[in-house]
C-alpha cells in the first residue's frame, strides 16, 4: 500500500502572501495521509537510518540530519511542499518599496533554548546572500533588501542557511530556537532525545544493528527511507502507512567534457525509487547569483589525467550505483570518496567526472550553488530524480512535508 | 732453509692435500644431496599448488551448477524473463546468486552475448558482446565499477523459458589468493601474460621459476575479443637452499681448518722427532769431515816439513858414501835447510797445540794484559778505561785473544799507513775490549767464513786465528762481535763478564 502526499510538485519563489500579516495558508495539502489523529502523544519516536553529527547543524548532510535539525532549528519562514511561505521565527511580514524591501517581524515568544530572547541581530549577523542583503532595523525586525523587486515573499528567508543557532558551551549541539531542544546529555550512540518545555519528547532512534526493519518492528512512529526493500517490508505492516515523498533529489553528472551526454538505463541502475530527471533545473541559470553560465564560472581549467575516473560520495549508495553505470557506459572507473574528500575533489575538478546529488529545489539558489557546485567550467547532465518514502504509524501525529522534502511534525 | 722446516712443509703437503681432496669430495656430495632433497620438496609443493588449482576449478563448476539450478527453479526470474515485467529482479539476480554461491564473479548473458545481469558489476547490463570465452577455466581481467580485477572463471549454459543464457562464474584471483596457494614464504605464485607482464603476484620479490602452467587469458576490459595465453608461474626464492649450502660451506671450512691445524701440529711434532737425531748425525759428520780435513792438512804440512829433511839426508848419505871428505863442508852448507825445516815443524806443532789450550780462570786485570800484549809498539794505540773491574779469565787465554786480534788488525793494514787501536771499557757487569783497525775490512762473504777453521786470506796464514779466538772467548763465557766494512776497517769486540 503506497499513499502519496497531496502536494503538487514543489515550486520555487511562489507565495500567496504579498504583505501585511501573512495570509492564512493551510498545510493540509502538504500533510501526509496517515489517518485521523485523535489524541496528543507526549512521546513520538522517529527512526533514523543514517548517523547524525551535531557539528553539522543547522546544515544537514544526509536525510537523518535533515529530519533531526528540522525539529531543532528554525528559519524566519518555512516553505511548504507547494512553495507557500509559513510563519516560523517571523509571524508577519511586509512588502515595501514596490517589492524591493521586505520586513519580517519576529514572533513575540521567539527565544533560544537557554531563555535568551531572540533579536533581529541574531538572525542577520553574518548572513546574507547573492541578490539580497539582510539588516536589523529594529530589535525584532529583520529587513531584506532585494536587488530586484519581487511580488512574492522572498523564499531565501526559508533557506536552511538562515536557521538561527548559537554555540553551546557545554554541548555539541548548537543552541537553537525550535520547540524541541537537545544537548549532549540527551544524546547517546543509540538515540537522540529532544524535549519541549511542556514535557513532550521526540526520540530519534538509530538502527543499532544496521537493519532498519528492526526500527519498524520496535514501533517507531516515523521512518524516512530511500530503501525500496524497507519500503516493501513496511507495506506489509498493518499499523503503518507508506507515503511517497516528493521528488527531492536530482543526481547530476558533472564533467569538464563539453556537450551534454545522454545515458540510458539509469533508473534501473539504482535501487532507490528513481525516474528520469525532469524539470527546469535551478543550476542551469545562475546569472542572478553573479555566477552566470557555466563558462563564466571558470576560475581555472580542470585537468583530467590518466585513467578516466568518475568520483562519487562513498556514503551515498545511489551515487555509487550511478557512477558504476556511467563507468560501464563510458569505460571509466568509479571511485568512492568520503564526503569531505569528494567536496575537495569536486572543487579541484581534476577527475574525469563526478556524480553529485543536488536538491531538486532550494530556497536560496545562490547559496546552494556556492555550496554544492564547482567553480570550474563544467557540463551538468541530470541523471535521475529520486525521492524518499515516509513510513508513518497511523493515528499518532500529523506530519507535514516542506518544499525541500523534509518531513516534520505539523506545528501546533 | 733448515732441514726441520723442509720436513715440516713436506709433512704438511702430504697430509693437507689428501685432506682437502677428501673434504671437497664430502662437500660436493653434501651439496648435491641438499639440492636434491630441496628439489624434491619444490616438486611436491608445485604439485600441491597445481592440485589446489584443480580443486578450485572443480569448486567453481559446482557453484555454477548451483546457480544454474537456482535460476531454473526461480519462478520470479522465469516470469521476468518471459514477460519482462520486473527487470530490476533480473538485474539484481546475479548479485544475489553470486553471493549465495560464494563466487566473486558472475555474469549472465543472453543468446546475443548481451549482459543481462552481472553480480560483480550490477550496472554493466546491456553491454553487448562482453568478451570471447573458450571452454574450460579461463583467466579473465574483468571490469567492475571500481576498476578491473582478475578472476579464474569458467562458462556454463542454462535454459529458462525456452531461452538460453550463458553463465560465466569465477573467483577473484589477487595477491592474497595467490599467497594462500603458496603459504611457504620460499615460494611465490604469479600470473603472467607473455614473458614479463605480471598480472598478479603473491609477493613482490622475484625468484627462480620452477613451474609454468598455461591457461587461456581474456582481457575483457581492453581486448575483449582476443584470447591469449597466461601462465601460473611458481617461483622459488632459493634463499633456504642458499642458506643450507652456506651452512655446509661454513662447516666444511671449519672442518678443514681444524684438520689442517691438527695435521700441522702433528707434522711439526713428527719433524722434530725425526730431525733431531738426523741433525745430530749431520753435526757428527761435519765434525768428522773437519777432523779429516785437519788430518789431511797436518799430513800435508808435516810432509812439507819432512821433504827438505829427507832431501838433505839423502844428499848427506850420498856425499858420505861417495866423497866422505866433503861431508863437513856439505853438512855446513845444508845445515840452514835442516834448521829451517825443524823450525817450521816446531811452529806447526805450536800452532796445532793452540787449537786445544787448557785455561785456568782467575781474577785478571784486562788493562794489564793489553799493555803486556802491545808492549812498546808504536803502531798500536791503547785507550784503556780507568778503574776497570777485573774479569774471571785465564790471563794467558786473554793474552792470546788480544794477541791474535791485534796481529790480524796489523796484518789488515797490508803495510800501508793506518792505525790499530785497542780500547777497554766497562759495560753492565762486563768488560769490553775492542780492537779496531783502519785496514781493508771484510766483505760479507769473508765475514761469513772468517771464523771457520783454516780459512785465511793472508799469504802464509794458517786460518786458525779467529777460529781459536772465538773458541777462547766462548770458553771464557764471553761474546765476540765484529763490525766491518770493506776498505774502511774492522772492529772486533770482545765482552768478558766482570768478576
Amino acid at each position: 500500500m503506497l499513499a502519496g502526499t497531496a502536494c503538487a510538485h514543489p515550486r520555487v519563489g511562489v507565495t500567496p502572501s504579498t504583505g501585511g500579516a501573512p495570509r492564512e495558508v493551510s498545510d493540509e495539502s502538504c500533510l501526509l495521509s496517515t489517518g485521523d489523529v485523535s489524541g496528543h502523544a507526549a512521546t513520538i519516536t522517529i527512526g533514523l537510518t543514517d548517523s547524525v553529527d551535531p557539528r553539522h547543524a543547522p546544515l544537514p548532510r544526509n536525510d537523518a540530519e535533515r529530519l533531526v535539525f528540522r525539529h531543532l532549528y528554525e528559519r524566519p519562514i518555512r516553505i511548504d511542499c507547494d512553495g507557500h511561505a509559513h510563519p516560523e521565527l517571523a509571524d508577519k511580514w511586509d512588502r515595501e518599496d514596490g517589492g524591493r524591501r521586505w520586513t519580517f517581524r519576529l514572533r513575540d515568544n521567539a527565544q533560544f533554548w537557554d531563555g535568551v530572547p531572540l533579536t533581529a541581530q541574531d538572525v542577520v549577523f553574518g548572513k546574507g546572500g547573492a541578490g539580497y542583503t539582510l539588516s536589523a532595523p529594529e530589535n525584532r525586525v529583520v529587513a531584506v533588501a532585494l536587488a530586484k523587486a519581487q511580488d512574492d515573499v522572498p523564499t531565501a528567508l526559508g533557506d536552511l542557511g538562515l536557521a538561527v543557532t548559537k554555540p553551546a558551551p557545554d554541548s555539541s549541539w548548537p543552541i537553537g530556537t525550535g520547540t524541541y531542544w537537545a544537548t549532549s546529555t540527551t544524546t547517546s550512540a543509540k538515540e537522540i532525545r529532544a524535549h519541549t518545555p511542556r514535557g513532550d519528547t521526540l526520540v530519534f532512534k538509530l538502527a543499532a544493528s544496521g537493519d532498519a526493519r528492526d526500527l519498524l518492528d520496535a514501533g517507531v512512529d516515523l521512518l524516512v527511507t530511500r530503501d525500496r526493500a524497507l519500503r516493501d517490508y513496511a507495506a506489509t505492516l498493518q499499523n503503518h502507512t507508506v507515503v511517497a515523498l516528493p521528488w527531492d533529489r536530482t543526481y547530476v553528472y558533472v564533467t569538464a567534457e563539453a556537450g551534454a551526454t545522454r545515458f540510458d538505463g539509469l533508473e534501473q541502475s539504482v535501487r532507490v525509487e528513481a525516474r528520469r530527471a525532469e524539470g527546469g533545473f535551478w543550476w542551469l541559470d545562475l546569472k542572478a547569483c553573479g555566477l552566470g553560465t557555466q563558462s563564466a564560472q571558470a576560475s581555472s581549467p580542470p585537468v583530467s589525467t590518466g585513467q578516466k575516473r568518475i568520483l562519487y560520495t562513498r556514503t551515498d549508495p545511489t551515487a555509487r550505483e550511478l557512477a558504476g553505470r556511467l563507468a560501464a557506459l563510458t569505460h571509466a572507473v568509479a571511485t568512492g570518496r568520503a564526503p569531505d574528500d569528494f567536496r575537495d575533489a569536486l572543487g579541484s575538478g581534476k577527475d574525469w567526472g563526478y556524480v553529485v546529488a543536488l536538491p531538486r529545489v532550494t530556497a536560496d539558489v545562490c547559496r546552494a550553488a556556492k555550496d554544492l557546485l564547482p567553480t570550474w567550467p563544467a557540463t551538468f547532465t541530470a541523471l535521475v530524480d529520486t525521492r524518499a518514502t515516509a513510513i508513518v504509524r497511523r493515528g499518532v501525529a500529523r506530519w507535514v512535508v516542506d518544499q525541500d522534502g523534509t518531513v516534520h511534525l505539523l506545528p501546533e | 732453509m733448515k732441514f726441520r722446516t723442509r720436513l715440516l712443509i713436506a709433512f704438511g703437503v702430504v697430509v693437507l692435500i689428501p685432506l682437502l681432496v677428501f673434504g671437497l669430495g664430502i662437500r660436493t656430495a653434501m651439496s648435491r644431496r641438499v639440492a636434491g632433497e630441496y628439489g624434491d620438496r619444490v616438486n611436491a609443493l608445485v604439485e600441491v599448488i597445481q592440485g589446489d588449482l584443480t580443486r578450485e576449478e572443480d569448486r567453481i563448476s559446482g557453484r555454477l551448477r548451483a546457480v544454474k539450478e537456482r535460476m531454473v527453479a526461480d519462478n520470479h526470474l522465469r516470469s521476468a524473463v518471459l514477460r519482462g515485467d520486473d527487470r530490476t529482479y533480473i538485474l539484481d539476480f546475479a548479485g544475489e546468486a553470486m553471493r549465495l554461491a560464494g563466487l566473486d564473479f558472475l555474469q549472465i548473458q543472453d543468446g546475443e552475448s548481451r549482459v543481462v545481469s552481472s553480480g560483480h558489476f550490477r550496472n554493466e547490463f546491456d553491454r553487448v558482446g562482453a568478451f570471447a570465452l573458450p571452454g574450460g577455466v579461463t583467466l579473465i581481467r574483468a571490469a567492475t565499477a571500481e576498476g578491473p580485477f582478475l578472476v579464474l572463471a569458467r562458462p556454463d549454459t542454462v535454459r529458462i523459458a525456452g531461452q538460453f543464457f550463458d553463465l560465466v562464474g569465477g573467483i577473484a584471483v589477487d595477491s592474497a589468493y595467490l599467497a594462500r596457494l603458496a603459504p611457504d614464504p620460499q615460494f611465490g605464485v604469479a600470473l603472467q601474460v607473455g614473458s614479463d607482464s605480471t598480472l598478479a603476484s603473491s609477493s613482490d620479490s622475484a625468484g627462480y621459476v620452477v613451474s609454468k602452467t598455461p591457461l587461456p587469458y581474456v582481457d575483457a576490459v581492453d581486448e575483449p575479443k582476443s584470447i591469449k595465453l597466461a601462465h601460473i608461474v611458481v617461483t622459488n626464492r632459493l634463499t633456504l637452499l642458499a642458506a643450507l649450502q652456506s651452512n655446509v660451506n661454513l662447516w666444511f671450512a671449519v672442518a678443514i681448518l681444524v684438520a689442517a691445524l691438527a695435521s700441522l701440529i702433528l707434522a711439526a711434532w713428527l719433524s722434530t722427532r725425526i730431525s733431531e737425531p738426523v741433525e745430530a748425525r749431520i753435526g757428527d759428520m761435519e765434525r768428522r769431515i773437519a777432523i779429516g780435513d785437519l788430518a789431511r792438512q797436518v799430513n800435508h804440512d808435516v810432509k812439507n816439513g819432512l821433504a827438505p829433511l829427507r832431501n838433505v839426508f839423502r844428499h848427506l848419505t850420498q856425499v858420505a858414501r861417495d866423497t866422505p871428505d866433503e861431508l863437513p863442508q856439505v853438512f855446513t852448507e845444508r845445515q840452514g835447510t835442516v834448521e829451517s825445516s825443524i823450525n817450521y815443524l816446531e811452529t806447526l806443532a805450536a800452532n796445532y797445540a793452540k787449537l786445544s789450550p787448557v785455561s785456568e780462570r782467575k781474577s785478571t786485570d784486562v788493562n794489564a794484559v793489553v799493555r803486556e800484549t802491545i808492549g812498546g809498539s808504536t803502531l798500536v794505540k791503547a785507550k784503556l778505561a780507568d778503574q776497570l773491574p777485573p774479569v774471571s779469565a785465564d790471563a794467558l787465554v786473554l793474552r792470546r785473544i788480544v794477541e791474535n786480534l791485534v796481529s790480524n788488525a796489523v796484518d789488515s793494514l797490508d803495510g800501508k799507513s793506518g792505525s790499530v787501536t785497542v780500547t777497554t771499557e766497562q759495560g753492565r757487569n762486563l768488560v769490553r775490549i775492542a780492537v779496531s783497525d783502519t785496514g781493508r775490512g771484510m766483505s760479507k762473504a769473508e765475514l761469513d767464513r772468517a771464523f771457520d777453521d783454516f780459512y785465511t786470506t793472508k799469504t802464509g796464514g794458517t786460518g786458525l786465528g779467529l777460529s781459536i779466538v772465538r773458541r777462547l772467548v766462548l770458553d771464557s763465557s764471553g761474546s765476540l762481535n765484529v763490525q766491518t766494512e770493506p776498505g774502511k776497517g774492522s772492529t772486533f769486540i770482545v765482552e768478558i763478564p766482570a768478576q
